[in-house]
């Protein structure tokens, strides 16, 4: 087998195995999590049903998204209106193509490393494609022909404009330390020195809370906020469509979850542990999604445990609180950085 | 190769097909979501020239800021579609027309006489895994090119000025 044959096979298997862990595991059974830990916090069962535990909930809604009636309102842009769902998911489904998932498997005497696409650019690429996934709101907003979908979308693209420039200063400090832009880069860093939450604590918990904030998840999911606005941007999408939405909600979280696993909190690596041959290689995915799991999980215990911001001091902290602190932390890390000298 | 070409040819077409597209429709909405499909064809482009950096700085700026300021105005002001006059500005239309020819003949002219490009070497595409140019980027930004770095920061600085004492004003 030629080195291309070999390079273009791998990188099919493991897209199909990055998609299968997300869209066939981890997609149906956040909803279910979601609404089962919103039950438990709330002290009330939640879906409970459907299946053991209510655990085929989630397939049950899938199935009921694609039966129902596909409502398109009259006076919608039918084009922009119909493609703006796509146009949100496709990056939320494409960022993962630079994030590491595993440390390499050795296959036929190749070491395959798990990241599907290591390219130099890593982090443009996310950023780019969180700006472009900006479009998916902003048109669901303004093709919807409705004030509170307009008002939603404009909302959280300025919203997600705002928060990306916190979220890519804290990052980029941990591309600093690390000497490349690859996210990969990044993890071999903090597998030999240390887990970047605990120097660039700092840049940690702007990253975290800008997260949340470009998720658009409580406390910062103004964009959608039922009481003022019925429900933003998604107000007059219906059936598949809606579930779309509903998706790429959920596929941004998973991807805001491995990016904060994989920039803070030491990516597929454990301490004290190399993983090496194919089982190694197996485990380093397993301590993968654990870790984004447990990120997840907590996106999902703060949405039902805080209350939403207003919208003004949801823009001052971006701007007043985050973005400074996000500069600060970038100077103080690239002054230590350059005190030592070239690594 | 071959794969590269029909790539080339997606792209190009995609990016010239949206920026006609651009000219010619009347919703401004849909006017700058044409822009924002022909910028995709150049990053597609910039990639096919081993230029990641460069596709992605298209990426973030023009089509991530730029035009989502642009989108934002539009939507704002909630400029709706332009009425279609009767050929209001004929003199400009044939000027435009004679300018467009003139560039036109001159670039084509151009990449006729130039012959052939030499083709990318297959021995470079195929080494996936391509050389980190980030921080080459970088060093040149600060050495060789460091006054004229500074230099368009500062006029950078002076616009962002500029525009906020500009917006300032017609609002007192």
């Amino acid at each position: 087998m030629s080195g291309m044959t070999f390079f273009l096979l791998a990188a099919v298997a493991k897209i199909a195995l990055v998609w299968a862990v997300m869209l066939a595991a981890l997609l149906p059974n956040l909803v279910w999590m979601e609404r089962r830990g919103a039950g438990l916090i709330q002290d009330r069962p939640g879906p409970n049903r459907v299946g053991p535990l209510g655990l085929f909930q989630a397939v049950a809604d899938v199935l009921k998204m694609f039966l129902k009636e596909d409502v398109t309102p009259l006076y919608v842009d039918k084009l922009l209106h119909t493609v703006a769902p796509a146009i949100l998911l496709v990056p939320a489904l494409t960022t993962f193509a630079v994030i590491p998932f595993g440390s390499s498997i050795p296959v036929a005497g190749r070491d395959v490393k798990l990241v599907i696409a290591d390219v130099n650019i890593g982090i443009l690429y996310v950023l780019a494609l969180t700006s472009v996934g900006v479009y998916g709101l902003v048109l669901a907003g303004w093709a919807s022909n409705n004030k509170y979908s307009l008002l939603g979308g404009l909302r959280s693209s300025a919203q997600v404009i705002s928060y990306e420039l916190s979220m890519g200063l804290a990052a980029i400090a941990t591309f600093v330390t690390a000497g490349s832009l690859k996210p990969s880069a990044v993890v071999d860093w903090q597998v030999a020195n240390l887990w970047n939450c605990v120097p660039q604590f700092v840049g940690f918990v702007v990253f975290v809370v800008a997260a949340f904030a470009e998720t658009n998840r409580v406390p910062f999911d103004l964009p959608e906020a039922e009481a003022e606005l019925v429900a933003g941007y998604h107000t007059e999408y219906s059936a598949f469509k809606f579930g779309m939405f509903f998706m790429s909600e959920y596929a941004n979280m998973i991807a805001a979850s491995a990016m904060i696993v994989t920039l803070y909190l030491g990516g597929w690596a454990l301490p004290f542990v190399t993983f090496t041959g194919v089982w190694g290689g197996v485990l380093s995915i397993v301590v993968f999604w654990a870790k984004t799991l447990a990120v997840i999980s907590v996106f999902i215990w703060v949405r039902w445990t805080l209350p939403r911001f207003r919208y003004d001091q949801l823009m001052s902290l971006g701007w007043k609180v985050l973005l400074p602190l996000s500069v600060l932390n970038l100077l103080a890390v690239a002054w230590v950085v350059a005190m030592k000298g070239p690594a | 190769m071959t794969g590269g070409l029909v790539l080339f040819a997606l792209a190009a077409g995609l990016a010239i097909a949206f920026a006609l597209a651009m000219i010619v429709e009347t919703s401004p909405v849909r006017s700058v979501l044409s822009l924002v499909v022909t910028f995709f064809g150049i990053t597609v482009l910039a990639i096919l020239l081993a230029a990641p950096f460069i596709a992605a700085i298209i990426m973030i700026v023009y089509a991530g800021a730029i035009l989502v300021l642009f989108l934002f105005v539009i939507m704002l002001l909630n400029l709706n579609e332009e009425a279609r006059e009767k050929d209001a500005r004929p003199v400009q239309r044939v000027l435009g027309l004679v300018a467009v020819l003139a560039l036109g003949g001159l670039l084509l002219g151009l990449t006729l006489r130039a012959g052939a490009p030499p083709v990318a070497p297959s021995a470079a595409a195929a080494k996936i895994p391509s050389p980190d140019e980030i921080p080459l980027i970088g060093r040149l930004l600060f050495s060789d090119y460091l006054f004229a770095f500074e230099a368009v920061a500062v006029l950078l600085l002076a616009a962002a000025v500029g525009a906020l004492i500009l917006s300032k004003r017609r609002m007192d």
